[in-house]
């Protein structure tokens, strides 16, 4: 089948403005949209740049605006998203170039809620047991892998860069449920400020764009019950 | 295993955690207000005196001036003191819920830090000037 791709493309050294490209190529219902960028760029237009690395859904380099929609090339398959396919770079962070974009803001967030673990007893001499139950408190939010897609689909994101964003709760989410860690109260202060948990506005966005479904909104409710009651189990 | 807790001094007081929880109270508190508006109404014999029209206007405040133009016999019981206290929390909660919303989406899409402060100080004095207005006319009228 044949396949029209309309790519944005930018390069701020020698661009005034962005503008959209399409190119149209032959492809099966089961190549990803990664394929597709991949064929753009190995045959017919060099110039073409954008961030992957694993290709496999696990590296979160890869997360674009899929017609319309934030997800990772590497995940979208043809069928998913039909022949015409628009491509564009994830919203709320500067363009580099094409659909690479400057990826600090996000991260400079990511940072903020200190995503480490923080023990000051002396370590046992072979691991700090966990009970299976208090392991599951977390799961879900230990899968994230850092693409953005869902902080660049939310709203409050594209109002304001320093408002943490779903990536950083779920990553504070990860350790404030982690009943190993002693550092909850100092994150639950984190996601407790003014650009913080409140400007949540329970859009879902973040829900429907996380490629690891990772049940974004139901964490920064359960931060949100966290700093109302201040139970964490 | 006892429970993990965080105390309320080390997680912090923040204003819009506290607006946020207090947006989704003041509506679930409406909503009872609203109900005892409804079946005090029901009680005072609304079912036979009014029409459903007059009787949601006095469900979403209870203010007497709602069953003037009504068939009430005796407006006495529809002017209590009770009353009126509901009406004013109604007056309250509902100015500082819809407010306060308002306040949210201002500052979802306003960026500028001076245009921002202005209008928070703003919307902040139209809500205490409502409440006031509006407590006023209830005791009053
Ligand atoms: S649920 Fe909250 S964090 Fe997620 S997109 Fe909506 S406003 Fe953003
Ligand atoms: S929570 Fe999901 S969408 Fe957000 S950065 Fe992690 S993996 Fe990506
Ligand atoms: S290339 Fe690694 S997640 Fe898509």
């Amino acid at each position: 089948m044949e396949v029209t791709l309309k790519i944005f493309r930018y390069n701020p050294e020698k661009d005034k403005k962005p503008s959209y490209k399409t190119y149209k190529l032959e492809a099966v219902e089961t190549d990803r949209v990664l394929d597709l960028l991949e064929k753009v760029k190995g045959y017919q237009d060099g110039t073409l740049s954008f961030r992957r690395s694993c290709a496999h859904g696990i590296c979160g380099s890869d997360a674009m605006r899929i017609n319309g929609m934030n997800r990772l090339a590497c995940k979208t398959l043809v069928r998913d998203v039909g022949t015409r396919i628009t491509v564009e770079p994830i919203l709320g962070l500067r363009v580099i170039k094409d659909l690479i974009v400057d990826m600090e803001p996000f991260f400079d967030n990511y940072k903020k809620v200190m995503p480490w673990f923080i023990n000051n007893d002396p370590p046992p001499e072979k691991e700090r047991l966990q009970s299976p139950e208090a392991r599951l408190r977390f799961d879900d939010t230990t899968k994230c892998i850092l693409c953005a897609c869902c902080t660049t689909s939310c709203p409050s994101f594209w109002g304001s860069d320093e408002y943490l964003g779903p990536a950083a709760f779920v990553n504070a989410h990860r350790f404030i449920f982690d009943d190993r860690d002693q550092a909850a109260a100092e994150r639950l202060k984190i996601v407790n400020e003014v650009m913080g948990v409140s400007r949540c506005h329970t859009v879902f966005n973040c829900t429907l764009a996380c490629p690891r479904e990772i049940q974004i909104t139901k964490a920064i409710g359960e931060l949100k019950m966290a700093l109302v009651t201040g139970v964490l189990s | 295993m006892k429970p993990r807790t965080v105390s309320f001094t080390q997680r912090g007081f923040d204003f819009e955690t506290f607006m946020w929880f207090f947006t989704r109270v003041s509506a679930l508190v409406m909503y009872a207000l609203a109900l005892t508006g409804l079946v005090g109404a029901l009680i005072m014999g609304a079912r036979t005196q009014m029409n459903l029209a007059d009787l949601m206007r006095w469900v979403f405040t209870p203010n007497v001036t709602h069953v003037q133009n009504t068939n009430v016999p005796d407006l006495a019981p529809w002017t209590t003191s009770f009353w009126k206290l509901v009406a004013s929390a109604f007056v309250f909660f509902a100015t500082s819920h819809g407010l306060h919303g308002l306040l949210s989406v201002i500052e979802d899409y306003l960026t500028l830090p001076w245009l921002r402060r202005t209008l928070r100080i703003l919307v902040l004095l139209l809500t205490l000037f409502m409440i006031f207005v509006g407590v006023y006319l209830i005791w009053t009228s």
